[in-house]
């Protein structure tokens, strides 16, 4: 079961919501609702279902309702229309005391500003969600002092939040976040206001806090790296409108229309491509099978200047060019020995680790899997053209 | 407009809080009952902290709140002993005492209106319009409905002071809520935090700096209603600087005034330490912030102690009201101190004229040896004859009229022409004298065009003494007995129509009760009696330098007999 559930949800702020929504469904643009309604397209039926334990990341430019969208989640603002459903309950039919039980137990938010309070020391930050809910004072200090400590900053919990760095205050505001212990995380922009570097760190730290608690994470960023490099599920959003839900390697590869095209234009592809994405099928021979006549035969036939090597169990053994081939046809040697040495990367290896193996390379690069079979080769004309599409797309645009 | 009539604004007003005077009367009482003794409670336990003792710790205080400087600490030493210096220190404890309630009050009521306000823009709506007309209301008009609600004293003077100075309150804490950036509100929200957790956790703790700021406003506006307060009988430095105006005595003005700035500026500094900025502590070290608590301590001790031992007066507890006219201060003291030397706890309350009147019909002050019949104060006599026992004259001969220097050839109101710019100099708007005045203009043909400048009796003296050095034409309203009479050569315009009353008499009021409830000091007052020439020697020893008191002793030390002659 989905850990959330999001059905024909729908937020229009303003006085004129029916005038709105009516305006939306004639396909009417944002701006032209604004000026005859006064009213505005926060989001506007969205559909989306989350599975447990997952990064999900909403994407879309300034204005485009992601903010709108995670606060419908806790309803720190109100639906218009539709329905929210966690763990298989209707929140949106909750009353205000189950709203906050709801936010109390369940899920914590974490700000793009941090929204620590100025005047608590750290520590009092982190333990304020504990606090609230009446968590007696030795209890709560322990584990927000706890939260701290996994946080690295156990020894400034009787600062304030003003006498440390934005990437510091983040980790106070992730800390606080999990203080409660909820299932969701709810992350509006959470690293957008640190410096790329913080910013990295930060993101493989998420990361490896999901490895070890397998939070359900819902999390809003404006840069498409960050949402390929986390996200399990990018959703990307277009003036409130949902364009596409997909893992990232779906949304680059296949992007569902112009505008994500457009969208993911920037992106560097090195980054998230992985080699399964560029491998092109591999040709084999089983030299425990194949003389060299055959193996150049095959050459010959698919026009290719060598192959991949395996055994009879199809384990990968190396490559096996056509010099080589027809220097082994003329001393009446085994293929075995003609077979070279192959670099090999695994199926999810990204393209930019691959490019220095595939510079150095005498032989195309094998794709193998756990069981050492080739799913396929890289070739440098391959990695050029899954970069190339990048380029491509940005004189485009 | 001539065709429209006028709508009856005035009457509407007063028919309302004459409704409310009566209707709420219970009330009102129980308001005026309970915060009276608050007031005496809390003025009683200052004055018990010996004045040495109280000025010391303040400073010590000064000191350990502000380390490593020494401007503050000295200021308030050395103003603290400069009030004590110039025996304004009860005085001071009495205006601290209103200071203190007008601001408590203002804080218990602001901050939660302004809290409401922040959070819904309706009552807002409501609330902000009245809090812009009772600040630019001029605080005069608040006196006479706080005397018909509760009197005088010190309960309406909190009262109108609490009008003037707590509009900034809730301003400052609607904008310090309001002020609480979104963020923060939601990451509160966020949370599950209730409504109440949010206003407790969050928001007042951020706003807290603002609300200090429109706490110290408050304070400060409270304080520069003292003077507006004391014409109503609030005790304390602001009499002080209202007695002064009203005598034009330009040096006790300023002392009592310098007492006031003094006062204000170490409240000033002592409420702007409390802002401090997020993890900065008031008092930094834990051992000062126990000096200070135990300097306090010691205050209150020394206070206990000292009113333990010290011993009540036992005397029978009179009031009496007078009006700041310099003949009124010369036989309000005669009289109180004669009644001091037999026994009697007298109380003096100098109030604004109507404010007496007002006060001896409900019964708030005892007596007054002020009414000046039957011309100058018909007014006031007739709105109030049924709720007062008129006693009859003290002083006969009183007069009033138009003077002028002896040097001015002009000798009757008749033969005005175009002396002194066609300028008659009067005294506080509103006073008997000036109505009859106003008489006067209006049945003297030749007094056309002429002008009755409202001022105050203090600058009508000063007025005259200017004019008279540099023999410049001057018409004043003037009455005897006065000093001035004995200061400057004068004389009296005749009144050929009459106008301007003939011969007057000073006369004694009481509350109507006062025969039933102490008829001992009833008879006192109904024999209580002197010439013009006695009054005109100790208003002539208080002008020339005498404190009123010393003035009275010296006049009831040569005047033995008459005096004695009151109690038998
Ligand atoms: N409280 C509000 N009242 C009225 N309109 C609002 C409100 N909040 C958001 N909007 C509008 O809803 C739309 C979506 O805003 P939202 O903040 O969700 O965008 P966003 O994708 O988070 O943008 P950003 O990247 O700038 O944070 C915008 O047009 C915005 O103006
Ligand atoms: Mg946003």
């Amino acid at each position: 079961m989905a850990k959330v559930e999001i059905k024909h949800l729908t937020k229009i702020f303003g006085k004129r919501p029916k005038a709105a929504l009516k305006m939306v469904k004639q396909h009417k643009s944002k701006d032209e609702i604004v000026e005859k309604t006064g009213s505005t397209v926060g989001v506007y039926d969205i559909n989306m279902s989350i599975d447990e334990g997952e990064i999900f990341v909403i994407m879309g430019l300034s204005g485009s309702g992601k903010s709108t969208l995670i606060r419908l989640l806790n309803r720190l603002i109100e639906p218009t229309q539709g329905q929210l459903f966690i763990d298989g309950e209707e929140i949106t039919k909750f009353n205000k005391k189950q709203m906050l039980e709801i936010r109390r137990q369940k899920m914590s938010m974490v700000f793009q500003n941090f929204g620590l309070f100025p005047h608590r020391t750290l520590l009092e930050n982190t333990e304020y969600g504990l606090e609230i809910q009446g968590v007696n004072k030795e209890e709560r200090r322990k584990r927000a002092e706890h939260a701290l400590d996994n946080a690295k900053l156990l020894s400034y919990k009787d600062q304030y939040p003003s006498q440390l760095s934005g990437g510091m205050q983040q980790r106070v505001g992730l800390a606080r976040a999990l203080t409660n212990d909820p299932d969701i995380l709810l992350m509006d922009e959470a690293f957008s206001a640190l410096d790329p570097l913080v910013r990295g760190e930060m993101q493989d730290e998420l990361l490896e806090l999901q490895a070890n608690v397998q939070k359900t994470i819902i999390f809003i960023t404006h840069d498409l790296n960050e949402a390929l490099h986390i996200g399990d599920h990018i959703a990307i959003m277009k003036d409130g409108e949902l364009q596409q839900i997909g893992t990232g390697e779906e949304i680059l590869t296949h992007p569902a229309n112009e505008y994500v095209k457009s969208f993911i234009g920037g992106v560097d592809r090195s980054k998230v491509l992985t080699a399964e994405s560029i491998m092109i099928p591999a040709l084999t021979t089983n030299i425990d099978v194949d003389g060299p006549t055959v193996a150049l035969r095959k050459m010959a036939d698919e026009e290719v200047s060598g192959l991949v090597a395996v055994n009879r169990k199809r384990e990968m053994l190396g490559y096996l060019t056509s010099d080589e081939a027809v220097k082994a046809r003329r001393n009446q040697t085994p293929l075995s020995q003609a077979v070279m040495q192959m670099p090999t990367v695994d199926l999810d290896t990204l393209v930019v680790d691959i490019m220095p193996i595939i510079y150095d390379a005498q032989t195309p690069v094998a794709v193998v899997d756990g069981n050492k079979h080739a799913r396929g080769v890289i070739i440098r004309g391959s990695v050029l053209e899954a970069l190339a599409d990048t380029e491509g797309e940005e004189t485009d645009a | 407009m001539p065709n429209l009539p006028k709508v009856p604004l005035e009457s509407w007003i007063s028919e309302g809080v004459n409704w409310l005077t009566t209707h709420l009367s219970g009330l009102f009482n129980l308001m005026q009952r309970s915060g009276q003794s608050i007031m005496d409670g809390l003025t009683n336990g200052l004055t018990a902290i010996p004045m040495p003792l109280m000025i010391a710790g303040l400073t010590v205080i000064a000191i350990l709140t502000t380390p490593k400087k020494y401007g503050f600490p000295l200021f308030t030493l050395v103003g603290l002993a400069l009030i004590a210096n110039q025996n304004l220190w009860s005085d001071l404890m009495s205006t601290v005492t209103l200071v203190i309630m007008a601001s408590v009050i203002s804080l218990v009521i602001g901050i939660p209106l302004g809290i409401i306000t922040a959070k819904s823009p309706k009552t807002a709506a409501i609330v902000k319009p009245i809090l812009d007309f009772m600040q630019t209301m001029p605080g005069f008009v608040y006196l006479i409905p706080a005397v018909a609600f509760f009197g005088i004293g010190v309960v309406p003077g909190v009262f109108a002071s609490i009008i003037f100075a707590l509009p900034p309150m809730v301003r400052m804490t609607d904008l310090g809520i309001r002020q609480v950036p979104v963020a923060l509100v939601e990451a509160a929200d966020s949370f599950g935090s209730t409504t109440w957790q949010k206003l407790i956790k969050l928001e007042l703790p951020n706003a807290r700096n603002t609300i200090l700021a429109g706490a110290n406003q408050t304070i400060m506006l409270a304080l520069s209603m003292v003077v507006t307060a004391s014409m109503i009988g609030a005790p304390g430095l602001g009499r002080g600087v209202l007695s002064a105006v009203q005598r034009a005595d330009v040096g006790s003005g300023f002392v009592n005034g310098l007492g006031l700035v003094i006062l204000a500026i170490i409240i000033d500094r002592f409420t702007q330490k409390l802002n401090t900025k997020p993890g900065q502590k008031l008092v930094t070290r834990p051992w000062r912030r126990w000096a200070i608590l135990a300097t306090a301590l010691i205050m209150v001790g020394g206070g206990v102690v000292n009113a333990a031992t010290s011993q009540k007066s036992s005397g029978q507890k009179v009031n009496l009201g007078y009006v700041s006219w310099d003949s009124e201060v010369a036989s309000t003291n005669v009289l109180a101190e004669s009644l001091r030397q037999h026994g009697y706890d007298v109380t003096m309350t100098p109030l604004d004229n109507a404010v007496l009147w007002q006060s001896l019909a409900n019964g708030q002050v005892d007596a007054s040896v002020c009414a000046w019949l039957p011309f100058t104060h018909k007014a006031l006599y007739d709105r109030y004859k049924n709720d007062i026992t008129l006693l009859g004259p003290n002083l006969h001969g009183a007069k009033t009229g138009f003077v002028v220097p002896d040097y001015m050839k002009v000798n009757s109101i008749a033969d005005l022409t175009n002396e002194a710019n066609k300028t008659i100099t009067g005294i506080e708007p509103g006073a008997g004298e000036m109505i009859t005045a106003q008489k006067t203009m209006d049945s003297y043909a030749n007094l056309q065009g002429w002008n009755l400048l409202s001022a105050s009796s203090g600058a009508m003296a000063t007025a005259l003494d200017k004019a008279y050095k540099t023999k410049q034409d001057i018409v004043v309203t003037g009455w005897s007995p006065h000093w001035m009479f004995s200061k400057y050569k004068l004389k009296y315009l005749q009144d050929p129509k009459g106008t301007m009353g003939k011969g007057e008499s000073i006369n004694t009021i009481t509350r109507k009760n006062l025969k039933k409830d102490n008829p001992k000091f009833e008879k006192v007052m109904d024999k209580f009696n002197w010439t013009k020439e006695d009054m005109e020697s100790v208003m002539l020893d208080i002008q020339n330098g005498a404190t009123p008191k010393q003035a009275a002793t010296k006049w009831l030390k040569s005047h033995q007999k008459l005096a004695d002659s009151w109690y038998k």
